[in-house]
Order: C-alpha cells, then sequence, then structure tokens
C-alpha cells in the first residue's frame, strides 16, 4: 500500500474513533506536561541557587561563635590579627553584627547593622551606587556613618532611595548620618543578607551601637579556592591555642564554597525527585494509554485480521498503527508542552521559579512519543502475529 | 513451487488436528478436494463437521496440520508468510458469514481497501469499486457506513470487496447465514450470476435450498469428505 493511502486510513480511524483518541490523547497530554514543568521547575531551581551565589567569593570563610550570646571566651579583634600569619590566609575582618529598630523619617523597621573595618568592603564586591563607601577615617575617627544596604534603603525611603543620602537615621535610637548605599550584591554566603543591613565603622559598632555585647565574627579571605581547607586547618589550630578555655569547638568555621555546593546538590535533589515524581505520573498515564488500547485491542484485533484476509501484510498493518501511535502521541505531546506552557503562570503564584527550557520541550516530546508508540503500539504488535484466523476469532 | 494444473484447488490429504490440553482433535482427517476453474461448489454437513476449518485453510487463513495444497498452481504450504499475503490478496477473495466490513470506512473505502494493498492508485480503486459497488446496486450507498446499511446490502459490500480484484477463487463460509430468506435468495443470484460470468465459487451452507443452487456438492462429516454430485 502507498504511504498516502496508509495514512489517510490511520486518519479515517483517528477522527472516527474520537473518544479513543482523545482518552489516549489525554494521557499523553498530562505526562507531557508533567515532564515539562518538572523540568521548568528544576532549571528554575538551580538557576535561582547560582543567581543567589553568583557575586559569593567562594574563598570566603566565617569564624563565629556556635551558641549565640553564651560564649565564655569569645572571638576578638586580636584573633582576626592572628590569622593573618598563616600563610594560606590573605585577608581577616572582625565584623560585628546586631539587630534592631531603624528609624529614618518616620519610618521604622527592624533590621540587621554590621559593624566593618573599610577593607572588608573590597573583599565583599561592597560598591556604593551612590554617596561613598567607608573610609580608615571613618574608622581611626569613629565616625557615626552608615552606608545602606540597596534594598533597605528602597525600604526605609518607600521606593526612593537617593533620599536617604546626607540624611540622619537612628539605630535603636543612636542617630548616625547615611553617607552611601551599596549595590546589591545578593546571598553573602554567610546566612545574612548585605542588601536588608545598614554598615557601620567597626569601631562605632564597637563602643557605640553595642558596648560590652560586641561579639565579633571573623571574614577571613583564603589566598586561593584551592587553600580554603588548609586555612580552615590553620584557623583550628591557632583558636585552640588562643582560646584554652573552649578551644576551636566552642566556634563555628563556615566556607562559602561548601555552602554553594550543598545548595547546589540541594537543587539537583530536587530536580531529580521532581523527575522521579514525572516518571511516576508517564507510568500512570502510559497505563492508562494501555487500559485504552486493551479495550479496544479485541475489536481491533478482529479488524486486524480482516485486514489479513483481504491481504494486507504484516509490516503494513505494523506500519498503519505505528504511525497511528505517533501521530496521537505527537499531538497529545505538543498539546502536553503547550500546557505546560499556560501552567507557568499557575506555578510563579506558589512561588516557585520555573524556567522554561528547550531541553524540557524535548524531553517532554521524546517521553511521549516513547510512551504513546511503546504502550499504543504493543496491541497492534502482539496482534500482527497472529495468523488471519486467530486475529478473526480473537475474544 | 508452480506447476501447471487444470485445478484452482488441488488439495491432498489435509489433515487438521487441534490440541485441547492432552486431548488431540482431529477435526480434518485427510481430507481432498480439487475444484476445477468455473466450478460452482457447496460444501454440505452438519454443524461441527468441520466446514469452516477445510474452509480458512483454502481461504490460507489457517495452516494445516499436514497435506497438501496448491491454489492455482501454487504450493501453499511452503509459501512465505508475505508471498500467502499476497495469495489472499490477489488470488482470493473471501465472504464471509459476519460480512467482516471495517467500521469506520465507507462502503467505497471498504471495497477499495484490497485494491490499495496490492499498490493500485487510489483514483483506479474508487473507479473499479464504485463499478463494482453499482452493479451489486449499491450505487447509491457508496458513502454508507457498514452501521448504516441492512445485512443484505453489507453482505453484498463484502461481495463487491472480495471480486473486485478480480480473484481465481470465491470463498464463502455461510453467506446467507446472517440474512433472511429475501436477502439471501438475492445473494445467491449475485453467486449464480458471478458464476456464470467464469468465476469459481466454493461455498459453505446448511440451506439445502441453497445447495440446490450449485453444481456440485461436497459433504463432509466428522472431518471426512464425501463427494456425490
Ligand atoms: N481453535 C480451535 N481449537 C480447538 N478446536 C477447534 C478450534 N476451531 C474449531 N475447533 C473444532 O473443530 C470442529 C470443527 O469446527 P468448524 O468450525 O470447522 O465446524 P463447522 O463445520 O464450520 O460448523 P458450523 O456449521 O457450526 O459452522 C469443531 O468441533 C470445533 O469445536
Ligand atoms: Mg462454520
Amino acid at each position: 500500500m502507498q504511504l498516502t493511502q496508509l495514512l489517510k486510513l490511520v486518519l479515517i480511524n483517528i477522527t472516527q474513533n474520537k473518544v479513543r483518541t482523545f482518552l489516549t490523547t489525554l494521557g499523553v497530554i498530562v505526562g507531557t506536561a508533567t515532564i515539562f514543568l518538572v523540568v521548568a521547575i528544576g532549571k528554575g531551581g538551580e538557576a535561582r541557587v547560582n543567581e543567589q551565589y553568583s557575586k559569593l567569593n567562594v574563598g570566603t570563610i566565617i569564624v563565629m561563635g556556635s551558641h549565640r550570646g553564651r560564649i565564655v571566651d569569645p572571638l576578638t579583634k586580636k584573633d582576626a590579627e592572628l590569622f593573618l600569619k598563616s600563610e594560606n590566609i590573605a585577608q581577616a575582618f572582625p565584623i560585628l553584627r546586631g539587630s534592631g529598630n531603624i528609624t529614618f523619617n518616620n519610618y521604622s523597621t527592624t533590621g540587621n547593622f554590621i559593624a566593618i573595618q573599610p577593607e572588608f568592603q573590597r573583599s565583599n564586591n561592597l560598591t556604593a551606587q551612590q554617596g561613598r563607601s567607608l573610609d580608615k577615617e571613618d574608622e581611626q575617627k569613629r565616625n557615626k556613618a552608615a552606608v545602606v544596604g540597596a534594598e533597605l534603603a528602597n525600604t526605609l525611603t518607600d521606593g526612593y532611595p537617593s533620599e536617604i543620602v546626607g540624611q540622619t537615621i537612628s539605630i535603636n535610637n543612636r542617630r548616625l548620618t547615611v553617607v552611601g548605599i551599596y549595590n546589591r550584591v545578593g546571598d553573602s554566603g554567610s546566612g545574612m543578607s548585605y542588601d536588608d543591613a545598614v554598615f557601620v565603622p567597626y569601631s562605632v559598632g564597637e563602643k557605640f551601637l553595642l558596648g560590652t555585647r560586641a561579639n565579633p565574627v571573623i571574614n577571613v579571605q583564603a589566598t586561593s579556592m584551592d587553600t580554603v581547607q588548609a586555612a580552615i586547618s590553620d584557623i583550628t589550630n591557632i583558636l585552640d591555642e588562643t582560646h584554652r578555655a573552649g578551644g576551636a569547638d566552642q566556634f563555628r568555621i563556615l566556607d562559602a564554597g561548601s555552602r554553594l555546593a550543598a545548595a547546589q546538590e540541594s537543587a539537583r535533589t530536587m530536580s531529580l525527585l521532581l523527575l522521579a515524581v514525572a516518571v511516576v505520573v508517564l507510568i500512570v498515564s502510559g497505563i492508562g494509554i494501555m487500559n485504552v488500547m486493551f479495550v479496544t485491542v479485541k475489536e481491533r484485533t478482529r479488524e486486524i485480521g480482516t485486514l489479513k484476509a483481504i491481504g494486507a501484510k504484516k509490516r503494513e498493518i505494523l506500519g498503519q498503527f505505528l504511525i497511528e501511535a505517533v501521530i496521537i502521541s505527537l499531538t497529545g505531546g505538543i498539546i502536553g508542552v503547550a500546557a505546560g506552557f499556560l501552567a507557568l503562570p499557575v506555578l510563579s503564584c506558589f512561588e516557585l521559579t520555573a524556567l522554561p527550557s528547550l531541553s524540557g520541550v524535548l524531553l517532554g516530546l521524546i517521553f511521549s512519543v516513547v510512551t504513546g508508540v511503546f504502550f499504543g503500539f504493543y496491541p497492534a504488535w502482539k496482534a500482527a502475529d497472529l495468523s488471519p484466523l486467530e486475529a478473526l476469532r480473537y475474544e | 513451487m508452480i506447476y501447471s494444473s487444470k485445478y484452482v484447488i488441488d488439495a491432498n490429504n489435509i489433515v487438521k488436528i487441534y490440541q485441547n490440553g492432552s486431548e488431540e482433535l482431529k477435526v480434518l482427517d485427510n481430507v481432498s478436494i480439487k475444484v476445477s476453474k468455473g466450478d460452482f461448489m457447496a460444501i454440505l454437513g452438519p454443524s461441527g463437521s468441520g466446514k469452516s476449518t477445510l474452509m480458512n485453510i483454502l481461504g490460507c487463513l489457517d495452516l494445516p496440520t499436514s497435506g497438501q495444497y496448491y491454489l492455482d498452481g501454487l504450493d501453499v504450504l511452503k509459501a512465505s508468510e508475505n508471498e500467502l499475503a499476497e495469495v489472499r490478496n490477489k488470488k482470493i477473495g473471501f465472504i464471509f458469514q459476519k460480512f467482516n466490513l471495517l467500521p469506520r470506512l465507507t462502503a467505497m473505502q471498504n471495497v477499495m481497501l484490497p485494491l490499495l494493498y496490492r499498490g493500485v492508485d487510489e483514483e483506479e480503486a474508487g473507479e473499479l469499486a464504485k463499478e463494482k459497488l453499482t452493479i451489486l446496486g449499491l450505487g447509491a450507498r457508496l458513502h454508507h457506513r457498514p452501521n448504516e446499511l441492512s445485512g443484505g446490502q453489507q453482505q453484498r459490500v463484502a461481495i463487491a470487496r472480495a471480486i473486485v480484484g478480480s480473484p481465481q477463487l470465491l470463498l464463502a463460509d455461510e453467506p446467507t447465514g446472517n440474512l433472511d430468506s429475501k436477502s439471501s435468495r438475492e445473494v445467491m443470484e449475485i453467486f449464480k450470476e458471478l458464476n456464470q460470468q467464469g468465476n469459481t465459487i466454493l461455498i459453505i451452507t446448511h440451506d439445502a435450498e441453497v445447495a440446490g443452487q450449485v453444481k456440485k456438492i461436497v459433504h463432509i462429516r466428522d472431518g471426512k469428505v464425501y463427494e456425490n454430485n
């Protein structure tokens, strides 16, 4: 039989059997849309992690007390100086962190403040987008200057950040002058968003804002990514020596690289989990397709018997059913991908980042054709092996 | 493989055994049957005697357990699956008791099908199908689907499908079994006419009236053939 005739025959069968075609297609649509969305969610998750950590310096190591506020023997500015003796450590800055009421004009919010030495800014990519950043003079003279993170500046000014530069804000009722706003930096790797914080000179934080509650964290930069582990062991040794009371165990040493790796790892695990769900959905929808096929298989097997009796060859019968399965599943696949695209806005309502991708589309289509052909073609493949009489008599 | 023979059907010592668990059921017991060109023959016998089994073997829908079968000179039992498909397509027109039309195709498409499987192009197949259906009185029903036709009409479509490719042999297994007496008579008239035009026809029937209209009768009982005319 000519291919065009075979195609016509298939189209007649598909269009004349709307309910069966619809039910089969439905399974494929659901399966494909699921695959597409799962891949999109997975990609979205990975992209979010990468973006979040894109500005992170992987050589960063954070040393902090492990029990907030209950350390017998807290870190000091001196520890930072001692760390610098290690050949694996390029920089070490003590920083102080605190939180409280931050007020501008009549607007007040609870937020974090961070007291830093000026060098900290360069190694953490903190640059001023407006005004200036903190400098050595601020540190030495204990200027009551503050630089605000981009996000916090927005919040305090209700969307007009430039208004805040040169003005006075108060942190826990202590007044400081805003000298600048930083550029956005994203996640700092220390579990605290710099964009939402206000920065002051270390000396100001120590004497003016925190006083005896001053309990520094030390931000260390390893000489390179490869020396991070060596730097961590140097830090541990130094702490064991200088803090004999509790040793290094009372401190937590976090490195940004591990945090990034862990975040990427968990994003990937999430993707795999979603993919597993998608595979289950596909198998279930595949079984649905096969059910529909098996319900009609009796009728169709007899048809195959008739076709054989009037002279259809096995390959012509297989060809007919293969074309039918491919058309149905590919149509379902394309509709499924389209449905997936339509569902994307719905996902964002649930705060899921979904990133549609070509690989998601292809994976969905491949899966649709594979399941469609496997489940749709299998009954025909079995039937084509029967003798004409067996097919005609099929019960 | 091909040897020339004056018989369209030349079958010898056909045995068909069905295995029912450990029990062997010999449905055809050394059946020999010869049908010449232009014959109009009926196979008669009680229910369960093996008529359909024989007919299915002669129609290449099934293979015997042993025996010899030459169809128009071709050694059927040595033919490959594809060769058998071609034999069914070109040499045999099979007519079933239950019509066996494809439900989603129109009368005309059903009749065109054997030609399409032969590679005939659509236009020519359509012309031939229309011609045969018109001859059989269905010129006004070309685009009806089987469920829009009466039993007699469906059987006429099936006959048109069987003869459209001008096969050497027409086989009909109780073609009037599902029809009322008027339609039965019409169908038998068609067969008679086809035979007068030179078609070789082998027909299974229960009906004495039908049997009375053929040239030759073969009796079958318990899988054995008894010939008389
Ligand atoms: N697939 C099979 N397996 C086992 N036995 C079978 C099979 N097909 C047919 N038979 C047996 O073979 C015998 C002959 O069957 P067949 O259909 O040829 O009879 P028949 O003469 O056509 O009868 P009827 O007039 O009722 O159509 C019956 O006893 C039947 O039970
Ligand atoms: Mg029978």
